[in-house]
This record gives structure tokens, sequence and C-alpha cells, in this order.
């Protein structure tokens, strides 16, 4: 589904350049629930990005399903993530300003739908994430499992094939987070990819393959065994 | 007040770092507050200051109450301030209240010194002015009560401070040495001290003169001993220990007494008993406050200082809910700032302590800075104000110490003012998320303060734009009123020859060779004069009465006296209705005629034809009537272009028996400026003794006419624009620092499929919001302030449509433009640099 | 100095509740907690877990719900404003994940500022105590600098500096290798280490445990509450299944 050549990423600092994604390869098999692991700063949220096509300043190949993301200008390539992705954040990101009805029917809002179809769509989201009660509260009304429940529903709204969740658990108490991870393995078998960021061993058992990134470097990965012999000593400097 | 010094540093390196940011906020202030000092400083010299005399507080004006005696009435302002001689004279002997009364007069005189004629301000003061005001002489020796006897026997003068400096160089020799005061020579006693103008404020008189001198320095008058003539501003001062109100109470029996006598002097006979009770049992004298001297000037100046004022406080409102907004953008910025701060152990106190010093730095600099502004701004507008007139300018611009306390204290109360908002942000700081996130969260509390000081920026600037807009289209509309006769191609001027020595006889005969030498001028086409200039603020007004006319009862038989020339309508081209123009055959000892206009014809008969062959008589309660109507003339503006036109009643000059100063009007063929210089050096050659008064074009009298409109719109434009300017500089600081918070919003929103363009839309339509609310809300109250306002505006209403809408229209594309920066700004933003910002 | 051993840090069955327009979450319930002095305590648990809301409060940016907490053997759960900000900066020594150094100041004036909050500190005190934190954390050759000119290294270094300047009795320190990359962590892992050595007080909250080792102690956390190693494994276990 998602083939990565070569990605690299890197930011410029007062100090000079920080690399944060080096000379990353993946290929991501639809329908796999991947979890990308390792210490902060070790790049995964920055591969999430990426993977999100919301980053473009990042040097590489970048596969959708034959078609080349990185040399896709601008538009088309936000015309494509509107079309497959879907994002849930640690922090849910969710409008304080607007209803839990009007949060999940954002990323239609942005796309040429009739009203009615939007509604019923909501409406189904509603239902199926059991939250039709709380579709005219807002996000301080609700607690923290509630709001990343209403992110993810957002996030699916509009069908993506490709979830992308950065630290989903992060904020939430354990029975909330083990709510959350149920969610995803029922959307993942319904067949949709799902990318995770997490610390939590515990979130990545949910997943079918766990990749681990130090200081940018892909340095593991549970379906490529071999990896690890690939890459360069670790310990190369990130600043220089 | 620990760490004073070190604050003081932080926040003048925070400065250092933000110039841009320093410097709007200076600028913006330092107009605020330089506006502000500006006109307090003209408004403090008008309305508020005391005069620089001894026991000041003791000063008090005596005005009354009741009917005038119908007679001749020489005056500035209301009437019942004006008080004959005789009267003046028994008051001043006979009360118990007061240690002194002084009676004043305002004149011109003519002086002349070492061959050097000159045209000077003089006030006709009584013998005891400068030792009831207590003041001391800067040189000789001031008036006595001996200067003060005998009618023409006194001819001494004083000089004012500023015109012996002007004049005379501050030569200590001027003492004792004769001058020609209208050709009579007066010996110069002594000079005035500095600082000191006038005890009628606005006045400067270049010289003082005692009142018993009043036949020569008023030549053709002589009022001292009339009870008709009521002519003299009385200013007094109390006893100690005796109040205003004591002191009317103690006077009232002598008024009482005083006015009986002059209802029994004035021939009552026909008046009615009505007139009696209003003249004698309900006038009463009233001691008003005196502190800040009498002033005609002060009621002319006082509703467009007040509403300058008013203005000028809007704009520094303005400028402190700019800063205030701009502070706050800033503040929230520093959240984290003082949430370290106040994790490493400050105290409220020390972290507000930090804010205000910054906003005081900020202040103090504004405030300096509009120090140096004002005096600039208020020396342009009192050479606006006080075009052409003789003497000193009656108001300073240098700032004394009390303008400085002024500018001081509303830099300081600013400053409290935009400090307050961001100390009221981190009194209640949320310490461990602050602390804990990489950015930093927009407080809705502090967004919403800002919003509503921009809404508040939106509002006053179309406040004050409407202003602009109706005082502007005032101006137009009395600048494009017509007169009722010819402004343009037409040059006037004035000349007294009296005071020039020059007896009746003599002036006759210089006006005659006058007219004869002008209208043989090449491109001077006419040449017409009159005692009543046009438009000039000027009136020359007395009682009438009219043959066979039955008056009603009460009826105002006042009407406008001007004498003028023969070729007076001719020249200044008002159309004949009826009968016939004065002629040169109208002469002293031919048939006493008038002309009338239209609005004394249809006043008193209805129509102008009827108007022909009626005979008039003036003054007195029963005159002689020996003046025969024999034309009407078309009405047109008299004394301003704003007030109505009254009854007037137009005599040839030749015909009476004073001659008088005479305004000239010279209608040219060419441009009536190149006109100046042939007309200077033919009266040079008639007599270089004779001084031209106000030489301008009618069309400059016209603009002088209307200078207080013409300040009042140019600042409210002014105002209005600098409003409309700060207002776009709030929303714009405000709403890029909205959309800097909203990033992580837009981003999301941007993650989720939003276009750029609907970004764009998105600031936009908040813009739109704002604007809409602020606009509903001011509206009404501008509306208000325009219907409190309505006495200075003129041919056009309060409420007019078509400003209201112009300007609203004119408000909101100035925040939609102001907006559009931030909106790209925002439509710019990096969904993926937005997200990390959590 | 105070002789170590004694109970520094006394926790005794401490809430802390969220309150939103409806909704209550349980933070931290009913933990029991003492640290004695000179010991090095680590706060791990997963993310959600409550110890940077515990650490807040032990920081007294931040106060409980209810429960007792006494610091330095005084009762501190119910003091005004002021009088903890008194004590934050007397007693408390903050190390920051994001650093928290003033952009304006320069290093200097950053580790000066906690000692310019006190009252009558003579300058020439202060500028001894701020020399010698600077030259602790290595950083003395850089004074004039301001944060924006340094590595993130080197201002978490400044910021130990600043922390340790008022000489307080206890550090706090909150995923102070968050944002650094792992040579850098472990230079400012190591100088903790050292300080610690020295005889300094430690609460650091991480959820690294290669950082966490580095400690005398570790609490483990888990929904609000104190749990045992073992409990915490078993629990993980249990949720993951």
């Amino acid at each position: 589904m998602i083939r990565l050549n070569n990605i690299e990423r890197s930011y410029k600092t007062g100090a000079g350049q920080t690399w944060v994604l080096r000379r990353v390869n993946l290929e991501i098999q639809q329908g796999e629930f991947i979890t990308a692991m390792g210490p902060s700063g070790a790049g995964k949220s920055s591969l999430l990005n990426v993977l999100a096509l919301l980053d473009d300043q990042w040097q590489g190949e970048y596969w959708f399903r034959e078609q080349a993301a990185h040399s896709m200008k601008r538009k088309e390539r936000a015309e494509l993530a509107k079309k497959n992705i879907g994002m849930v954040f640690q922090s849910y990101h969710l409008l304080d300003d607007l209803t839990v009805l009007e949060n999940i029917d954002l990323p239609l809002s942005y796309k040429d739908i009739p009203r009615q179809q939007r509604q019923s769509l909501v409406a189904d989201v509603l239902d199926r994430f059991q939250i039709v009660a709380k579709k005219d509260l807002y996000p301080s009304q609700l607690s923290g499992g509630q709001q990343q429940l209403v992110g993810i529903a957002r996030a699916v709204i509009h069908k993506p094939s490709l979830l992308l969740a950065d630290e989903p658990t992060g904020n939430l108490h354990s029975s909330q987070a083990q709510e959350i991870m149920e969610l995803f393995r029922g959307l993942n078998q319904q067949g949709t990819t799902i990318v995770q960021v997490t610390h939590s061993e515990t979130n990545a058992a949910y997943g079918t393959r766990t990749i681990q990134l130090r200081d940018g470097w892909l340095v593991g990965d549970t379906a490529n065994p071999n990896l690890q012999a690939t890459i360069e000593p670790s310990g190369a400097a990130m600043k220089r | 007040m620990s760490g004073l010094l070190q604050d003081l540093q932080y926040a003048a390196r925070q400065l250092r770092k933000s110039p841009g940011f320093a410097t709007v906020a200076i600028v913006t202030l330092a107009l605020g507050i330089g506006a502000n000092t500006a006109i307090f400083s003209l408004l403090d010299q008008a309305l508020l200051r005391s005069l620089p005399v001894k026991d000041v507080d003791r000063l008090v004006i005596l005005k009354y109450s009741g009917s005038n005696i119908p007679g001749l009435l020489r005056c500035r302002t209301d009437g019942k301030f004006y008080f004959s001689y005789p009267m003046y004279r028994d008051l001043r002997d006979r009360n118990s209240v007061f240690s002194g009364l002084i009676a004043t007069d305002w004149t011109q005189v003519g002086v002349q010194w070492h061959n050097q004629p000159d045209l000077v301000a003089a006030e006709l003061v009584s013998g005891n002015y400068f030792d009831v005001l207590s003041l001391q002489p800067a040189l000789g020796r001031l008036f006595a009560a001996s200067d003060d006897l005998k009618a023409d026997a006194s001819p001494v003068v004083v000089l004012s401070f500023s015109y012996w400096q002007r004049r005379f160089g501050t030569d200590p020799g001027i003492l004792n040495q004769s001058i020609l005061v209208n050709g009579h020579p007066f010996t110069v006693v002594g000079v005035a001290p500095p600082g000191f103008h006038s005890v009628v404020l606005g006045d400067t008189p270049d010289v003082f003169v005692p009142m018993m001198m009043q036949a020569e320095v008023m030549p053709g008058s002589k009022d001292l001993d009339s009870h008709q003539s009521s002519w003299l501003n009385i200013v007094g001062k109390l006893k100690p220990g005796i109040s205003r109100e004591q002191a009317e109470a103690g006077v009232a029996p002598l008024w009482y007494a005083l006015r009986s006598d002059e209802l029994k002097s004035i021939n009552t006979t026909g008046e009615s008993e009505g007139f009696r009770d209003r003249f004698l049992t309900k006038s009463h004298l009233l001691v008003l406050d005196g502190a800040r001297g009498f002033s005609p000037l002060r009621s002319d100046v006082q509703m467009p200082l007040l509403i300058v004022m008013g203005m000028v406080a809007l704009v520094a409102l303005m400028a402190c809910a700019n800063v205030g907004s701009l502070l706050l953008v800033r503040a929230s910025g520093r959240i984290r700032e003082m949430s370290v701060r106040y994790a490493l152990g400050a105290k409220r106190r020390r972290v507000v302590q930090q804010l205000l010093v910054e906003g005081m730095l900020l202040g103090s600099a504004g405030g300096l800075l509009g120090m140096l502004l004002a005096p600039q701004v208020s020396s342009l507008l009192i050479s606006m104000l006080w075009s052409g007139g003789t003497g000193d300018l009656p108001f300073s611009a240098r700032p004394d110490l009390r303008i400085m306390l002024f500018n001081c204290s509303l830099a300081l109360f600013a400053s409290l003012l935009f400090s307050l908002a961001p100390a009221a942000q981190f009194w209640r700081p949320d310490l461990a998320p602050a602390l804990k996130q990489q950015g930093t969260t927009a407080r809705s509390g502090s967004l919403r303060f800002r919003r509503v000081s921009v809404a508040m920026q939106i509002g006053l600037s179309l406040t004050l734009l409407v202003g602009a807009g109706l005082f502007v289209r005032t101006l137009h509309n009395l600048r494009s009123l017509n007169a009722g006769f010819t402004t343009d191609h037409l040059v006037t001027f004035g000349i007294d020859p009296r005071m020039a020595g020059y007896e009746p006889v003599r002036t006759f005969a210089l006006y005659r060779s006058v007219f004869e030498t002008l209208s043989g001028l090449p491109g001077v086409r006419s040449v017409a004069a009159t005692n009543d200039p046009e438009l000039a603020n000027d009136n020359e007004s007395g009682n009438i009465a009219i043959a066979g006319y039955a008056e009603k009862s009460h009826e105002d038989m006042n009407v406008e006296q001007p004498n003028v020339s023969a070729d007076y309508f001719a020249t200044l081209q008002v159309p004949l209705l009826a009968g016939r123009a004065f002629t040169l055959q109208d002469s002293a000892e031919s048939q006493k005629v008038a002309v009338v206009n239209e609005s004394f014809a249809r006043h008193f008969f209805g129509d102008p034809q009827q108007a022909l062959g009626h005979l008039i008589g003036y003054g007195g309660a029963t005159p002689k009537t020996d003046t025969a109507i024999v034309g009407v003339v078309k009405d047109s503006k008299h004394a301003s272009l704003r007030e109505p036109v009254t009854p007037t009643l137009f005599r040839p000059y030749v015909q009476l028996s004073q001659a008088q100063a005479m305004t000239f009007y010279v209608r040219t063929w060419q441009q009536p400026e190149s006109a100046e210089g042939t007309i200077r050096r033919a009266m040079q050659t008639l007599d270089p003794n004779v001084v031209l008064d106000t030489f301008r074009t009618m069309n400059e009298q016209v603009d002088n006419n209307l200078i207080a409109e013409r300040v009042i719109a140019l600042l409210a434009s002014g105002f209005g624009v600098l409003a409309a300017l700060m207002a776009a500089v709030g929303l714009y600081g405000v709403l890029a620092y909205s959309t800097m918070q909203r990033t992580s919003e837009i981003g999301i929103r941007m993650a989720l499929g939003a276009t750029r363009a609907s970004v764009v839309r998105m600031v936009l339509l908040e813009v739109l919001w704002l604007a809409g609310i602020s606009i509903a809300v001011a509206l009404p109250v501008s509306l208000l302030l325009m219907y409190a306002v309505r006495s200075q505006l003129y041919g056009i209403s309060g409420s007019d449509p078509l400003t209201l809408c112009g300007m609203t229209v004119l408000v909101t594309l100035v925040a939609l433009a102001s907006a559009m920066l931030p909106a790209r700004r925002a439509a710019r933003v990096e969904p993926m640099a937005a997200l990390r910002h959590e | 100095m105070i002789e170590a051993g004694q109970p520094l840090i006394q926790i005794q069955d401490l809430t802390k509740v969220f309150y939103t327009d409806e909704i209550e979450t349980h933070a931290l319930s009913g933990i029991h907690l003492s640290v004695n002095r000179g010991e090095y305590v680590a706060m791990s648990g997963p993310s959600g877990c409550g110890k940077s809301t515990l650490l807040s409060i032990i920081g007294l940016l931040d106060t409980p719900t209810a429960g007792r907490y006494s610091l330095n053997g005084k009762t501190v759960e119910n003091l005004d404003f002021a009088e903890r900000s008194r004590i934050r900066n007397q007693e408390i020594g903050f190390i920051f994940q994001s650093f928290n150094l003033i952009g304006d100041l320069t290093v200097y004036e950053n580790v000066e500022l906690p000692l310019t909050y006190r009252q009558r500190m003579p300058a020439a005190d202060r500028k001894s105590r701020v020399m010698e934190a600077l030259e602790r954390v290595g950083m003395a050759h850089r004074i004039r600098h301001y944060p924006s000119q340094l590595s993130g290294g080197q201002q978490q270094r400044v910021a130990v500096a600043r922390a340790l300047g008022g000489k307080p009795s206890i550090l706090l320190a909150d995923e102070p290798t968050g944002n650094l990359d792992s040579r850098n962590g472990e230079a400012v892992m190591e100088l903790l280490q050292n300080l610690h050595r020295e005889g300094a007080t430690i609460c650091m909250v991480t959820h690294d445990p290669r950082f966490a080792k580095h400690a005398q102690r570790e609490v483990h956390l888990f929904d609000g509450k104190v749990v045992a190693e073992e409990e915490l494994r078993k629990l993980l276990q249990e949720t993951s299944a």
C-alpha cells in the first residue's frame, strides 16, 4: 500500500541542522496495524507526519498505491491525504468552540458532499461510536477518553484506508486507553490500515507489527528481523 | 519596591528588542497624549485658568437680570454684562460689600511715536483697575484713582509689558515721554507687569488708558454721563470674608434704588406696567465668580473647544485601548515567561510591578514625545483661530507647569490603564500546564478582552469619522452658502481717520477723496463703504420707530442699522427689489432717506412695495420720524454666514452727524489679490498716517468668518483619520495574534482538508462579525453625540444617512483591509508545524 | 546542613481531581509518599498515570484537592499564593522538559532570576552564587549568551544551574531529557547523578526506564496510584490481555 524509500527529514535550528529521520525505508501492507516505538526525539512523530502527507519538507520517495506522492504538487498531495488518510492525535485536537457533532462533521465540510449525505454519515458514526447522547456537548464537557473517541470518529468519518495515530492514549487512564485500543483493533479488523506511535508496550501488543526508531534511524522491525545489520552503527550525533 | 532598576532595565531591553512594537506604541501614545495636551492647554487658558492676580478667588463679575434700558448698547456678548458709567460710579461708591469695583472696555487706537503710526488694542479702565487687581508696575507707576477724576483731564497711558518689549525694545527711557494716541499727546507713566494681559480673558491690550479719556480714545463717543449707554464691564473684588451670596444680598437694595432712579430718568410715558415690573422688580444684580476673568470669548469658544476636547479624549482612549491590546498580544506570548517567574518564586506584586514598569516606560516615552508635539499643535491652532487680530495672541502655546502636570498625569493614567490588561492576565496563572507545554495556548479571557478592545476602537473611529463627515459637510454647506452678495473680486479694508487725529469734517472729506482716488485706479470697477462690515461678526443695531405703525406689545423694534456709501448695493451686487438705491444726491442737506432689506419690509409691511414711503425715527420712546424709506434690497447675510438674516435698515453715511470708522469694499476686474499694492500705494499718497486695517479679499473674510467651523472640521477629519489608522493597527495586531494563537486550530482544519481560501474566508468573516457588532453599538452612540453638538452643524442633520452609511462602509473597508494580511498569513500555516505546537 | 535520612517530603492520602464542566478526572487518588533528605527518587509510569501532576503538587505549582503534604516539616497544602511563591523560591529547584529559560535574559540573568526574587540578598552574594552554580554545570564561560544561542543540552545545563543557585532543599525534574537527544540526555542524567552524590535530594519524572534506573528508588504510578513494580507489570499485562 505504501512504500517509503530513503526518507530524510531535518530541521534548521539555531545551532545548526537537526536530523529527525535518516534514510528510512518502510513498506506498509494493506490491513496492517503497525506500532512505531522509540524514545522521545527518535523521529516517530516525524515519520507519522510524513506518512500523513502533512509535511512536505522531506527528501526521498513516497509511493502511495503506486502513486508517486514525492513528485506531486502540494495541492494534489493534500487531495490524496484528504481522501485516504485519517489522523488521531495525543491531545485529540478537537476544536473547543465546536460541538461534538460539528467536530465530527468538520472534515466533511471541506469536501463537496451534499448536506443530506453529510448528516447521515455523521449520524452513522455517532451511532457506531455510541456518542449520540453527547453530540451537542463541547469537548471541554467530555472526559479524555470520550474526547479521543470523538477524535477517532472524526478521523474515520470519511472512511479513510489509512488511519494514523500519534500517542492516541498518551493522555488517558489505562481503562480508557484499553477501550480506545479495542476500537482500533475493531477498525483494523474491518480493513483499515493503522499506524500508531506509542511508548506503551501494552498498546503495541494490539498491533500486528512493531518498528523501532532511534535518533532518526529505523533500528528494528518485527517484520524484518535482519534490519539491525543493515544500518550504520548507532550513536551518530544528532547535532552537528 | 525591590528590583525596580532591574525591571526597568529588562523593560528597556524588551522594547529595544522589538523596535516595531515600541515605535507603534510610543507614537500612538504620543499622538493621543500630545493632542490632548495641546487642546487642553487651549481649553485651560480659555475656560479654566484663573487670572494671574492676587486674591483671585475674591474676584467677581457683575451681571444683572431684568430689562435693558432701551438705548445704545455696544456689546460683544450677552447685554446683561454691560453697565452705564453713572451706574458703575454709583455702584462703586455706594456699596458696602466690595473692596473695589473696576470698569473696563476694549477699543482700538492709533498710536504714533517717532512719526510711526501703529494700530493697537487698548483697554479703557477705571483708575482703580490696577489697585483692585493688586498689580505692581514693571516700570514707572500704574494708574491711581487720581487719574480718573475729571473727563479729558488725564492724558496718561500705561503700556502692556509685551507692547513695551515689541514696540519700544524694553527701553526704560520711554517713561514720561509723550506718544500720540488718536492724535492726542499722552504721557507714558508706566509698564504693566509681565504675564498680565487684561481682566478680560482673550483680550491683549497694548495700552491702558484711563476711563476719563474716553472722548479721545473713542472719537465721537461721550458716554461718561449717559445713563442710556451701557458699555462697561464691571469686575469687582469682594471684601475679605464676604461670600458671593452675601454680596448679592448686600448690594440688592442699592441696585433697586439705582434702577428706580434710572426708570425715572428715562421717559416712561407710554411704558407699560409690565416694563416697570421687568425693569425694576424682576431685576437683580448678580455677583458671579470672576476668578477666570470676564470673557466674551469664553462663550464663543466653549462649544468648539469642548467638542474638540471630546474628540481628542476619544482619540486618547483609543490610543490606550490600542496599546493595551498590543501589550496583551505580547503578554500572551509571555505566559510561559511569567509562569517561570512564578515557579521560581516571584510574588504577584513583583510580577505586576514588572508589568507596570514596562507600561510606565512606554507611557512616559509617549508622554514625553507628546509634550514635544503639543506646542506645535497648539500654536498651529492658535494661529488658525486668531489670524489677523491686532496685538498679542491671547493664548500662548508655550507649555507651563500646569500643562506639563496635565501631560504627566495623562501619561501616567494611560500607562496604568493599558498596563492593567496584561497584569490581569497574569493574576491567576495556571502554572503546571503553562510550564509543561512547548508553545502557549490562548487564554480565551484575554482574547475576549482584545476583541472587545478592537471592537471599541472600531466603534470609536466610526464615531469620530461620522463627526468628521458631518463637520466637513457643515463647513462645505456654509462655504457654498449664498451670502446674498458676490464675494469674488472684492477687496476689503478698514480705516479710522479719527485715530490719525481727523475731525469729523475732515473725515468726511477724506472719505470723499478715497472714493475718488480708488475709483480712478486701473482695474477697479467700483468702490463702496460701510461702518458695519459684512461677515465680520459685527453688529450696529438700534431701536426704531415707524410712523403710523402699530407696535405689537413687546415687539422687538431693534434692527440692524449700517451706514453705507452711495454705490454700496451696486458694488456688493445686492439686487434692488423696489424703489431706488442711494445716490450722490442723498446728502447731509437733503431729505433723510433709508433703504431696507426684504426681511425688514416683510416683517413690518408684508411686501417690499408696501415699505416705500414710510417714515422712520431712531431711539428713545417717541422719536422724530424724519427718514423716508426709498428702496428695498434683497436679503444678504450680515454678521456671519450661519446667522439668519435680520431686518436691516441702511442709511447714507453722509446723512449722519458723526463721522465713523469705515470699511471699504473695492470691486476689481482682475484677481483681487493683485489690487492690494495699487490700493495701498494710493491710500499712502492720500495720508500716510491713516493705517489700513485688516486688508483682505472678501473670500478670505468668508474663510475667516468660518474659522471655528474650519478648525473643527479640520481637527475632526484629522482625528477621524488618526482613529481609523489606530483601529486598523489595533485590528491588525489582534488578528495577527489571534491567528497565531489559532495556528494549531487552523493546522487541524487544514489537516482535515480545509483549503487556503476557506481559511482566509474564516478570518475575514470573524472581522466582519466584530466590525458589525461594534458598528451596531457605535451608530446610536454617534447619533446621540451628534445630537448633543447639533448647534454646531449647519444644513445637515446629525443623523444624515449619507454620512452615516458612507462612514460605516469606510470603517468596514478599513477593517477588512487590515484583516487581509493576517488572513493570508493564516492561510500559509503549515499544518504539521501547527500540530507540533502541542 | 541538616542531617540526611530525615523525611523531607511527607505526603498522605493525596488526591487531585480536575473538574471540567461535567467531568471529574481523578488524576491522583490516595497517594502516600515520603522522600528522605539526600534521596534520589524517580517517578515513572505510563502517560496519564499522574506522575507530572504529582510533581507539580510537590513543587507547589499546583494544589491538591485533598490530602496532606508537608515539606521540610511544614504543612504546605493550604498556603496562599504568596506563601507558596516564597517556598518555591527558597526550597525548590525546578528542571523542566522544555528548559523554560527566559529568552530575553542572558544565561547569567536567568540563573540570577530566582535570587532577585529574594528579599535583601546582597549583590555580591548573588554573583558568587550564580557563578558557583554555572561552574558546577560547566556553563560559566557562556554567561553573556542568550538561550537561543545555546544547544538544547547547554540550555538544560543552564536550567540546572538556575535550580541549584537558590540552594534548594530539593530538585524537581520533569522529564529533563525529554527534549534532548540520547547523548545530551545522558550528560544531563550524569550531572544529576553527580549532584545526588554530593548530597542533593532529587525527584525526577521520566518514562524512560533506562534513566529511571539512575535513581536510588523508583516510584511507580498507575492511574493515579502508587503501585509496586511487580504490581505494575501485572497491571500492564492485564490491560494488554
